[in-house]
């Protein structure tokens, strides 16, 4: 017989196993095809107004998930060739050479992973037109051009090269395998466990305290921290993740056995020392599981979190729909520009004020403010102006009410350390403003940073003190020496804001390079979006691959445990197991195996998040407890991805069943 | 007191539309009294594995029917069957099937765990089984860590530890050598007097069957011929060795 019939024969009869290798490694190259064609297709290409960013983001994730894939295809290429150790020891017995045995394992993998070579290509290109439409709807305001479809043959090879070199990789990693079978061990048989282990204290002794300093200072609320500690806090949460699977878990399962009233129930006991014997040869399987699915979900988490945010990102940033300070005339121009685009809009101007009191805060050692101090000056609002300004805000903020002789304070979370911003609200409590004729006193905050228009502090008075202060001469305009002309801010709000490219287009234009300094929140959303939807767009592919692999590797090992376990359950059968009960064992038997990765998945991404909560988020959400938006909006990603592992768990469970049954 | 009786016992193989029907067993009739040892003897094929896995309950005969005190198990619902097959029956299979994924220990009380019963009954009942066989010091390893004949002594405690009314062997011996061989044969001859158990075994071999009081021939699905023990054991030996001539089948 020839090797290639002999090979296809082989790949008809494990065609359950090979299903969902096949599946997983098509859609790896269909991600790395649809990548590396989302890169030549110049119409892409232009609708990115951050290009370099666009594309070096994909090409680096790119080569991240073909890390994975390699990593994916080498790992679940060897336990396959193990579990098929019986069927090659007999073709070894039957004479044939190491190499030739190999050469037919290599073909196997070779036909099977051209198959999804040409398949994933042929769906990449199927979809490529999709797939550019779907990135430019998420990460594109309004993105009108019209993507042909295309196919790009620059793509195709540079997909295939990489593949065809891990194919190599994978016969090589195979025949390492092959060589080191001895015949003897056919003999011995699958009797002696390979995956036994009783598991230890120490290690769990030591998982526990690395996962407990890992999550501690991940979920400490000083970013500074965080960002110092974030390698040290990773390596602790892998390295506590291994350990745990690799010792802790056996140990755990040690004293399941324990509790015999439990223990000593039928389906217990057939379950758990199941999963017991086979811990070890899945351990390192579960972690590299748990590490990449709370990679996935954080990443994706991330995105999503983000993405939902742009909008209120984009006004707790610039505040208005777009303001500007710098010559007057530019004025008129912006007036002209929102009339010439037939855009409804209001606008307000107000002076920039400034006002200087002696004042010292300091904090420990930290001096906060310092009159003496030329960059440290307030901007002043009467509470009448401040009223009025906010009402064309798309930030919502209530008018306020200030008594005579105090003030409020515009403070968004500084140090973003409660207790810090604390102390510094109480210190700022503390210092009395002193201005030429009175002194005034901070009562009360409030979260209106972005009022300062070019300073850093801003304060709102009394409006009967503000008047004094102002004949006073303690509240100036803001000329400074080298200023411009022009004082005042001119802050508008208009219908359609984010959509509106048109106008913000034109208006950007004319204060560009001309106003003193400007914003446009529809710059800015874009810019959000652009960046954060391409997050989003990637870590959905990303997290896809992931899922995928890790999912079809596990079902692998189930399904080649399945076939060893298979006598055992005619034997159990055969003393009294009815059916019922074996559904109970086989799903005590494999539940675990996907649901305390996941577990252990989600709840390092729920510290992940906490992290990037206190670096990133906290900074952007201004509601008071960003944490719950934040967990709320990846409670979403994790539910999408219990649920892809749900149906994965069936799956596996059904064609556990059927091979034990 | 008839424990089992067997009535009109047939089975067809490849009853499935298409495939080739091949008769296992023909009319078999035959009672079990209570505490007897019985053996089963005939050449390969002949279809004592057959008839064993219907006694056990755990094959259905095509036709007849099998009467266990009094009761018919053809009646018995799937569920009740698998209850019967705990509470009833005990099996001792020729390559043991033992679990490689438990200890001795863990094997043995399978069955108990399975019926659910509780933790005291069945500490209670390993410790006099295990005491009684001889296994009490190996029974936190796994099979695959002590030798044949304790892996032999632990599938006949599991069989023995739910207390049931028959035990069915099949080929117990045809793994070991002689000399755990016989020290089984010992053990059950033991397990038949000590406890009184209903024991049914087949077996290939002469030596191995003359433990027994009775042996049932069978040969090509039929039961061909009937021996009882005699007063002089070499002359028992020699009586199966003659039938043994005439049926077929080798001996050891
Ligand atoms: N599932 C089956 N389907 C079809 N034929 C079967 C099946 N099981 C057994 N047979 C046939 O029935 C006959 C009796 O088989 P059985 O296993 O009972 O023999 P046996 O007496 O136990 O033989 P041995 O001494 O070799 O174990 C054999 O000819 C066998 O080929
Ligand atoms: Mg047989």
């Amino acid at each position: 017989m020839k090797l290639t019939t002999l090979a296809f024969r082989n790949i008809k009869r494990n065609f359950s196993k090979y299903v969902m290798y096949f599946f997983t490694l098509t859609f790896s190259v269909f991600t790395v095809y649809s990548f590396l064609a989302l890169l030549q297709n110049e119409v892409v290409n232009h609708a990115f107004i951050y290009r370099e960013r666009y594309r070096s983001m994909l090409i680096g994730f790119g080569v991240v998930i073909f890390v994975f894939v390699t990593f994916f295809l080498i790992s679940s290429n060897t336990s396959f060739i193990r579990a098929r150790k019986k069927e090659i020891s007999l073709y070894s017995l039957f004479g044939m050479t190491n190499r030739k045995v190999s050469k037919l394992i290599f073909l196997e993998t070779m036909l099977v992973g051209l198959a999804a070579l040409v398949v994933g290509i042929l769906a990449g290109i199927f979809f490529s037109k999709l797939i550019a439409m779907i990135l430019l709807n998420v990460t594109l305001v309004d993105f009108v051009g019209d993507i042909t479809f295309s196919i790009h043959p620059r793509s195709i090879y540079l997909t295939i090269l990489p593949f065809l070199g891990v194919f190599g990789l994978m016969g090589l990693s195979g025949l390492r395998v092959i060589s080191k079978f001895e015949l003897v061990e056919l003999f011995k048989g699958e009797k002696v466990s390979e995956g036994k282990s009783k598991g230890s204290y120490i290690l769990l002794f030591l998982s526990v305290l690395l996962l407990g300093c890992g999550y501690y200072f991940a979920a400490t609320v000083d970013s500074y921290l965080i960002i110092m500690y974030s390698l040290p806090i990773l390596i602790s949460v892998i390295l506590g993740t291994y350990l745990f699977f690799w010792g802790g878990l056996p140990k755990i399962l040690h004293w399941l056995k324990k509790n015999k009233t439990k223990y000593y129930r039928g389906d217990n006991l057939i379950a758990i020392s199941a999963f017991n014997h086979r811990v070890r040869s899945i351990a390192s399987t579960m972690a590299t599981i748990a590490v990449l699915s709370a990679v996935a979900t954080t990443a994706v988490a991330t995105g999503y979190t983000l993405y939902k945010n742009a909008e209120k990102d984009t006004y707790s940033r610039v505040g208005f729909d777009a303001y500007f300070y710098g010559s007057e005339e530019l004025l008129d121009d912006v007036y002209q520009a929102f009339k010439n685009h037939g855009v409804e809009f209001e606008s307000y101007t107000s002076e920039r004020l400034v006002a200087r009191p002696e004042l010292r805060i300091t904090l420990d050692d930290w001096l906060y403010y310092d009159s003496d101090n030329a960059g440290d000056y307030f901007r002043v609002y009467p509470q009448s102006v401040f009223n009025e300004i906010i009402t064309f805000s798309r930030r919502d903020l209530k008018p306020v009410h200030i008594k005579p002789g105090e003030a409020i304070y515009a403070l968004e979370s500084w140090t973003n350390v409660p207790s810090l911003d604390a102390e510094l609200k109480q210190a700022i409590m503390d210092s009395p403003f002193k201005f030429s004729n009175q002194t005034i006193r901070v009562t009360s905050f409030v979260d209106a940073q972005f009022l300062a228009f070019g300073a850093i502090q801003v304060i709102i008075l009394n409006d009967d003190d503000f008047v004094s202060l102002h004949q006073a001469g303690d509240i100036i305009t803001g000329k400074t020496e080298t200023g411009p002309p022009f004082s005042k801010v001119t802050v508008f709000k208009y219908d359609n804001p984010l959509r509106s490219g048109e106008v913000a287009r034109s208006i950007t234009e004319i204060l560009s390079g001309n106003a003193d300094s400007f914003r446009v929140a529809y710059n800015t959303y874009v810019e959000l979006l652009e960046t954060f939807g391409l997050v989003c767009f990637i870590g959905f592919f990303m997290s896809i691959v992931f899922i995928l692999m890790t999912a079809s590797l596990l079902y692998f090992k189930q399904v080649m445990a399945a076939e060893e376990e298979r006598g055992q359950y005619q034997m159990l059968r055969k003393i009294g197991m009815d059916s019922e009960l074996e559904k109970r064992v086989i799903t005590k038997r494999l539940l675990p195996v996907f649901l305390i990765p996941l577990i252990i998945g989600i709840i390092h991404s729920i510290f992940a998040m906490k992290s990037a909560d206190t670096v990133v988020f906290s900074f952007m959400i201004t509601q008071q407890n960003s944490y719950l938006v934040v967990l709320g909006l990846s409670s979403v990603m994790y539910a999408i991805y219990a649920l892809v592992y749900g149906v994965f768990y069936f799956i596996t469970k059904h064609q556990y069943a059927k091979v034990v049954g | 007191m008839s424990l089992m009786r067997v009535e009109n016992i047939n089975k067809v193989y490849g009853t499935r539309k298409g495939a080739r029907k091949f008769q296992a067993l023909k009319q078999i009739n035959f009672e079990v009294h209570e505490g007897e040892f019985i053996g089963i003897m005939g050449p390969s094929g002949s279809g004592k594995t057959t008839l064993l896995n219907i006694l056990g309950s755990i094959d259905r005969p095509t036709n007849g029917r099998v009467f266990l005190d009094g009761v018919d198990i053809a009646s018995l619902k799937k569920k009740q069957l698998a209850e019967h097959r705990i509470k009833n029956i005990g099996f001792v299979f020729q390559d043991f099937n033992l679990l490689d994924t438990m200890t001795l220990k863990e094997n043995i009380i399978l069955p108990l765990a399975i019926h659910g019963a509780d933790v005291h009954t069945i500490e209670t009942r390993l410790q006099k089984l295990a005491t009684d066989l001889g296994i009490l010091t190996v029974l936190d390893k796994y099979p695959y860590e002590v030798s044949g004949g304790e892996q032999q002594r632990a599938a006949a405690c599991r069989a023995l530890i739910t207390d049931p009314k028959i035990v069915l062997a099949d080929e117990p011996t045809g793994n070991l050598d002689s000399r755990s061989g016989r020290a089984l044969l010992e053990l059950l001859a033991q397990i038949n007097r000590t406890y009184n158990t209903t024991i049914l075994m087949v077996t290939h071999d002469a030596f191995a069957a003359s433990y027994c009081q009775r042996i049932l021939f069978i040969r090509d699905g039929e039961i061909y011929h009937e021996l009882y023990a005699r007063e002089d054991k070499q002359q028992y030996f020699d009586a199966i060795i003659d039938v043994v001539s005439v049926v077929g089948g080798e001996s050891k």
